[in-house]
């Protein structure tokens, strides 16, 4: 039975329609298509075929399913607030959104677990739990609105995974949507570390090029007895990075050690979230400690004490909940906050030795002279995870690429003191050529071979995660090609 | 270098360079330069939550009404969908770490639409007979009200809705017409022949007050309160004659044009006075954005409208802010606080009404969560797109607590549709005005009758 209300003569149009049965959940009018030209990456645009919203794992199979078996190019989106690119249809694909999947399937305290579906939205799982105690650890600073299905795929990080880890360490089971349209699980019964391959670990963080997850078990924490949050302020950005060093090498595991300088100071503050930093600083640190309350004074003192050791101008805690809800309002929405001093801005995500920050700071300083472009910095500084934010202006012409040559030369800065190239955010369309710094063709050969039996006709999400050799422009033609004789 | 220059022009093939937006007053390049697409945005926005799509997102929509600046959209009916679906709730500004004045940008994009394609068929007839007929003359409205009262009170309402002569209406007005309060006599009205009205004691300040279009005629009870609690705490109250309505729809609907008219109008009408007190955020709202109507078209009125603009003041905010007699009696009531989205993302009025009602003795105030999520009233949202308000309703609903006598609220939009909400799912809860709540307690105190 054809689905009524569709003005596209496009058979694939009026078929994938049919698949989902409802003419609202799927758009093909550019008007509405534009808007998923890009995510949070935003150098890169292209309009996909279509998107298409089902509502449950049976209707992305045969969606899935249809696309593989009529060559069409396809990817899943959750929020699109990725920062990679992974979400672009690079070469027009159907876009197979899951954010109408978005129920919390089951909690399972007793076994500290979760069930949800892809477009469940990060934050809503702990606020879910929250009354009972518990509550889901990995926060990138999208969490108000990135989806679940999508920290899977980029296997996202945030400020408190200095401790408790990445999405990865939280995974236990996966539902999984084959590029030919089987459904598989992995995981079952969410046993951590089940013997065999962990393929876990290889879907989580493969960027949406092996599968397309449609159901997620997560495990759940029990929330820490106390918390105690210090915020820092330093004249010198050498000082601010030796004092997180110091923390670190004391033996603390602060929850959360986050640094943010001069230029991101001047961002947040201009923007919808300031708390009052002074404006002549260097680098402020914002450190969180958790755990059981009796230990938490003497590793706060213990802090305080590291900070004055390094010349701390200002170093005090958080007097009540609400002062800590603003510093990390403050933080969380600090690359949005970055609209507020520059029309536009590209992130970058390296990751280096804790040892080498000043060293890289100063690297990333002198890129900045050099191209030109203002760089604020905001980063995980406890996991040695950078964040420089290019600022640019990309109705200036040349801007946009001064500001990506600018990030890659940051990128091989943090591959040359030993680090790498991307720490939460993923490659995506963004740093496929900077995969170069850190792999050699027959390692990246290796990774596509895997690819290929997850995805052999390079149908989903293709273009992304890796650097496009001789064959992969092959493939892509190919597939140009299958798409011109098929429409 | 990761990306190459041809990559980088991937944008649709219709890209002309050139805006297509043809009129003076077209969205600001300024306020969508702010907007990075990073998403935070998403969460906050109703019918984004409804509909999961992005062209119906914040960030969606800057997208769109950007593209048309750039050539890569026209001007038409599918650009105008989104566009017009917006609730214009301003969450948005209040989620967006940059605070992008999504909501500005619509009300441009909006006024674009409307010149490009002017209304026709019933929604043309009613912008034309409501919006410009009968809203700015205060002389028509109050013969409306008339007629309401007469319908009201004459019995012919209970002949209507005994008959099923009213199911001939569209859904969604019978349900308003079901909620719509009783109707009595215009502040304005009973006030004509006062130059001031004077405060009850010693003189403090003296306030002007706005008393809104429809509020006057329907809610002027809300009015009455309003001057009660102004005098009782020391404020003089004057009326200016030559008010008219804020504007506020017909900038919403994309008349910016009439906007411009009303604005001089009220403008002028309270150039003497140093504090202009609203009791209707959405009005509250469009009088602090007054400035926003000349920003590109007079310089002068520019001016003018941005001096006006910084004498507005909530009612609340203002108690709040100078000063108020804490009232003596108790009203011993259990109630909820809905922020209207004008009130709380328009004007950034969160805490002092919540103070007010708290320091009411007896007033046990309930949590809503979400308490800042629109209704769905969103001006005449309610009236243009029904189906999406009445699933925003439902979604709002779900978040008002079910053990409270009372939801107090500072916006006369809300306490309709919310009463309608109310009325949708069988509950026995009456929707009140913050102020309300107030005088009952004065009046209690005074002896003048119990609080309700």
């Amino acid at each position: 039975m054809a689905v009524k209300g569709i003005k596209s003569k496009d058979k694939h149009i009026i078929n994938l329609a049919n698949i989902i049965g409802d003419a609202r959940s799927i758009l093909y009018h550019t008007e509405d298509l534009i808007a998923y030209d890009c995510d949070g990456f935003t150098l890169h645009k292209h309009l996909p075929k279509a998107v298409v919203f089902p509502k449950n794992t049976q209707e992305v199979a045969n969606l899935v399913k249809y696309c593989s078996e009529n060559q069409l190019p396809f990817l899943a989106r959750g929020a699109g607030t990725g920062l990679s690119g992974g979400a672009i249809p690079l070469n027009g694909e159907v876009i197979i959104s899951l954010v109408k999947m978005k129920r919390l399937l089951s909690v399972d305290l007793e076994n500290r677990r979760a069930v949800v579906e892809p477009g469940f939205v990060n934050l809503k799982l702990t606020n879910s739990i929250a009354d009972k105690g518990y509550y889901y650890a990995p926060d990138p600073s999208s969490q108000y609105c990135c989806t679940i299905g999508g920290n899977v795929a980029e296997n996202a990080g945030g400020a408190h995974c200095l401790k408790y880890g990445v999405t990865t360490n939280h995974i236990l089971g996966l539902e999984v949507v084959m590029p030919n349209g089987e459904i598989v699980e992995i995981g079952t019964n969410g046993i951590p570390d089940a013997p065999g391959y962990d393929l876990l670990g290889l879907l989580t963080g493969s960027e949406g090029t092996l599968g397309i997850v449609t159901k997620i078990t997560v495990r759940i924490l029990k929330n820490p007895e106390a918390k105690q949050t210090v915020l820092a302020y330093f004249d010198r950005v050498e000082d601010g990075s030796q004092a997180v060093s110091d923390i670190i090498s004391a033996g603390i595991v602060p929850a959360a050690l986050e640094m943010m300088d001069k230029v991101a100071i001047e961002g947040v503050e201009a923007a919808a979230f300031p708390v009052g930093h002074p404006r002549d600083i260097e680098a402020v640190l914002l450190i969180e400690v958790d755990g059981i309350a009796a230990g938490l004074d003497e590793q706060i003192n213990h802090i305080l004490e590291v900070c004055k050791n390094r010349n701390v101008r200002e170093v005090r805690a958080a007097k009540d909940e609400a002062e800590r809800g603003r510093w990390w309002a403050n933080r969380k929405t600090g690359f949005g906050a970055m609209g507020a001093i520059s029309p536009d801005y590209l992130v970058q995500d390296g990751v280096i030795p804790r040892s080498k920050l000043p060293e890289v700071l100063n690297n990333i300083n002198k890129i900045s002279e050099e191209y030109g472009l203002r760089i604020a910095n905001i980063f995980h500084a406890g996991d040695g995870n950078l964040h420089p934010l290019v600022l640019f202006d990309a109705r200036k012409p040349g801007e946009s690429d001064r500001a990506l040559a600018a990030g890659s030369a940051c990128l091989q800065v943090c591959a040359d003191v030993g680090g790498t190239i991307t720490g939460e955010h993923g490659v995506g369309i963004e740093k496929r050529e900077e995969m170069r710094f850190v792999f050699s063709d027959e390692e990246i050969n290796a990774q596509t071979d895997i690819r290929e039996v997850f995805n052999p006709h390079n149908l989903l999400n293709a273009g992304k995660l890796f650097p496009m050799p001789g064959r992969c422009v092959e493939i892509k033609r190919d597939l140009k090609e299958k798409e011109a004789a098929i429409s | 270098m990761s990306v190459k220059e041809v990559d980088l022009k991937q944008d649709p093939a219709c890209t002309t360079g050139l805006s297509n937006y043809l009129w003076s007053d077209h969205p600001d390049e300024n306020k969508w330069a702010d907007c990075v697409h990073c998403g935070m945005c998403l969460e906050s926005c109703p019918t984004y939550e409804i509909t999961g799509q992005e062209q119906h997102s914040p960030r969606g929509r800057v997208h769109l009404i950007k593209s048309v600046a750039e050539g890569k959209l026209a001007v038409n009916e599918q650009f105008m969908d989104p566009v017009f679906a917006c609730l214009d709730c301003r969450a948005c500004t209040t989620a967006c770490p940059a605070d992008v004045d999504v909501g500005g940008l619509i009300e441009e994009a909006r006024g674009q639409i409307r010149q490009a394609m002017p209304l026709t068929g019933w929604k043309g007839t009613v912008s034309k007979v409501v919006l410009k007929g009968l809203f700015p003359h205060q002389n028509r409205l109050n013969s409306v009200g008339s007629l309401l009262r007469f319908y009201q009170k004459s019995g012919m309402q209970k002949v209507v809705r005994k008959t099923k002569l009213i199911n001939i209406m569209p859904q969604h007005l019978v349900d308003m017409e079901a909620i719509m309060p009783e109707v009595k006599e215009p502040v304005r009205k009973k006030y004509k022949n006062e130059n001031v009205i004077k405060a009850k004691g010693d003189t403090k300040a003296e306030v002007s007050f706005l008393t809104g279009c429809v509020m006057d005629v329907m809610f002027s009870d809300i009015n009455e309160a309003t001057i009660n609690v102004l005098t009782r705490n020391g404020n003089d109250v004057t009326i200016p004659k030559n008010q008219t309505c804020c504007g506020a729809l017909h900038v919403h609907a994309g008349d910016r044009e009439t906007g411009r008219k009303l604005a001089k109008q009220n403008i002028e009408a309270f150039k003497d006075s140093d504090k202009i007190i609203v009791n209707a955020a959405g009005c509250g709202c469009m009088l602090k954005e007054y400035g926003e109507l000349f920003r590109e078209v007079d310089t002068e009125w520019h001016e003018k409208a941005e001096e006006f603009a910084a004498k507005v003041e909530d009612i609340s905010k203002y108690l709040h802010d100078t000063g108020y007699e804490k009232p003596k009696a108790e009203l011993n009531t259990r109630i909820t606080y809905h922020d209207a989205c004008h009130l709380a993302h328009g004007q950034g009025v969160r805490q002092e009404p919540r103070d007010l009602l708290l320091n009411i003795p007896g007033v046990e105030m309930v949590h809503m969560p979400n308490s800042d999520r629109c209704c769905g009233s969103a001006g005449i949202y309610n009236i243009t797109n029904p189906e999406m308000a009445s699933e925003v309703l439902e979604n709002k609903m779900q978040n008002v607590p079910e053990d409270v006598e009372m939801i107090s609220m500072g916006n006369p939009g809300c306490m309709l549709q919310m009463a309608m909400g109310v009325q949708k799912q069988g509950r026995n809860q009456k929707v009140v005005h913050t102020v309300q709540l107030l005088d009952w307690a004065y009046q209690k105190e005074d002896g003048k009758k119990e609080g309700h």
